[in-house]
């Protein structure tokens, strides 16, 4: 048991970190990734829905007839969802409003859908939950990452605070769009090579 | 139990207990929602249109409640009597959609403030330049008595070269405004009045 709590724990944080392992998700790393604050913000609402999908649909896991099982992941992912949107508003609204379509765009996300039907649809609610944590954990820290590399590289700033002087020339085309794949395929590459180099076994390709 | 009518029930169930959360969630935090929007959405109009900051006259809001809609109307005060009004309007047919407007009216002289956007989904170049200063100040001091219109219709405002419809609607919605703070002044003013024996 205690061997599976950590096993299960540190997985999300590197052999199965989203969105570099699963590759599932990368919708909102691609689109919201602007700058860190951005990442994180996204991040940490997806791990926040996560982990108590995780833990709701994993105790009612006896209960739901399988045949209907994805509609009711849905509807329960949706309440989740809409909560932390208004959550958002109530709070963060500067960044509920940055985030625009991609916090209700959520309730689509592979990784949240995918760890219910994986993990938590075969397991007790508390082990489900730690593993809501931490492949939310992973994904947070993941997107922070995405959005610093593109902030600093391509606004001089991180966190919104200027990092080079100011005689640094931005690498503006990393804020759009093509930026987020040059940036993601990088980090993913990157990744994959310290795996090899580790001789790891769960490298694709 | 057949299999399924365990689905029908558990479903239903699921659906039930999902919308009763939402609905807490949603009476719970809604006004904290609504006074974030007014902030974010609405505070740069108004601080605009009173050069006060937002937070002195956020506070400042009364809902009158019409028939179709509700109209939030925003007031400074000047030694204790009201004396400018901010109404929100809708300037219906802009060319992505109905634009939202606020209206500056000072009381004393009947004469207009100001127009303020508070939000559009406009043309970018063409009518979103509904936002410049030089189209938004032909506004000021224009007599609240008289309707106003383009000047292709014989008024006093110039439409944004190029965006006619966008002009169009904020004139439209700008006139609606004036009705409905003509018809309904009084009631305004008593709503304002009782806010104050409350606060």
């Amino acid at each position: 048991m205690a061997q599976k709590f950590t096993a299960t724990l540190t997985a999300g944080l590197w052999k199965r970190i989203p969105p570099f392992r699963l590759v599932l998700g990368l919708c909102p790393s691609l689109a919201v990734t602007m700058s860190a604050e951005n990442g994180m913000g996204m991040g940490l609402a997806t791990a926040f829905v996560l982990i108590l999908s995780n833990g709701a649909i994993s105790s009612l896991r006896n209960i739901i007839p399988s045949k209907v099982r994805i509609a009711s992941y849905i509807v329960i992912i949706a309440t989740l969802v809409s909560i932390v949107e208004i959550l958002m508003k109530a709070y963060f609204f500067p960044l509920s409003e940055q985030l625009g379509i991609y916090i209700p765009l959520i309730v689509v996300n592979c990784i949240v859908l995918g760890r219910a039907e994986g993990f938590a649809s075969k397991n007790p609610p508390f082990i489900s939950m730690v593993d809501g944590l931490s492949v939310g954990t992973g994904y947070a820290i993941s997107l922070t990452l995405i959005g610093s590399v593109r902030e600093i590289l391509g606004a001089g700033s991180w966190f919104g605070m200027p990092v080079f002087g100011e005689t640094f020339e931005p690498m503006a085309f990393l804020v759009s769009a093509p930026g987020a794949f040059v940036t993601i395929g990088t980090l993913l590459a990157l990744q994959n090579l310290f795996s090899r180099w580790r001789g790891e076994k769960f490298i694709q390709g | 139990m057949s299999e399924i009518t365990r689905m029908v029930v558990v479903l239903s169930l699921i659906a039930g207990f999902c919308s009763a959360a939402l609905t807490a969630a949603n009476i719970q935090l809604g006004p904290l929602v609504d006074k974030q929007t007014d902030l974010y959405v609405r505070g740069p109009a108004l601080e605009r249109l009173f050069g006060k900051p937002a937070g002195e006259v956020l506070g400042n809001k009364v809902i009158i409640h019409l028939a179709e809609q509700d109209i939030p109307v925003f007031f400074t005060r000047a030694e204790q009597a009201v004396s400018t009004l901010a109404v929100e309007a809708i300037g219906r047919g802009g060319f992505g959609g109905d634009l939202k407007i606020m209206v500056g009216i000072d009381l004393a002289s009947e004469r207009m403030i100001g127009m303020e956007v508070v939000s559009h989904s406009e043309t970018p170049g063409l009518g979103a330049r509904i936002e410049e200063i030089t189209f938004r100040r032909q506004w000021q001091g224009l007599s609240t008595g008289d309707p106003i219109a383009l000047t292709k219709d014989g008024g006093t405002i110039d439409a944004i070269s190029g965006a006619s419809t966008t002009s169009g609607a904020a004139v439209r919605g700008t006139n609606e405004a004036l009705v409905f703070v003509r018809d309904h002044r009084d009631e305004i003013l008593k709503s304002i009045s009782e806010l104050q024996k409350d606060s």
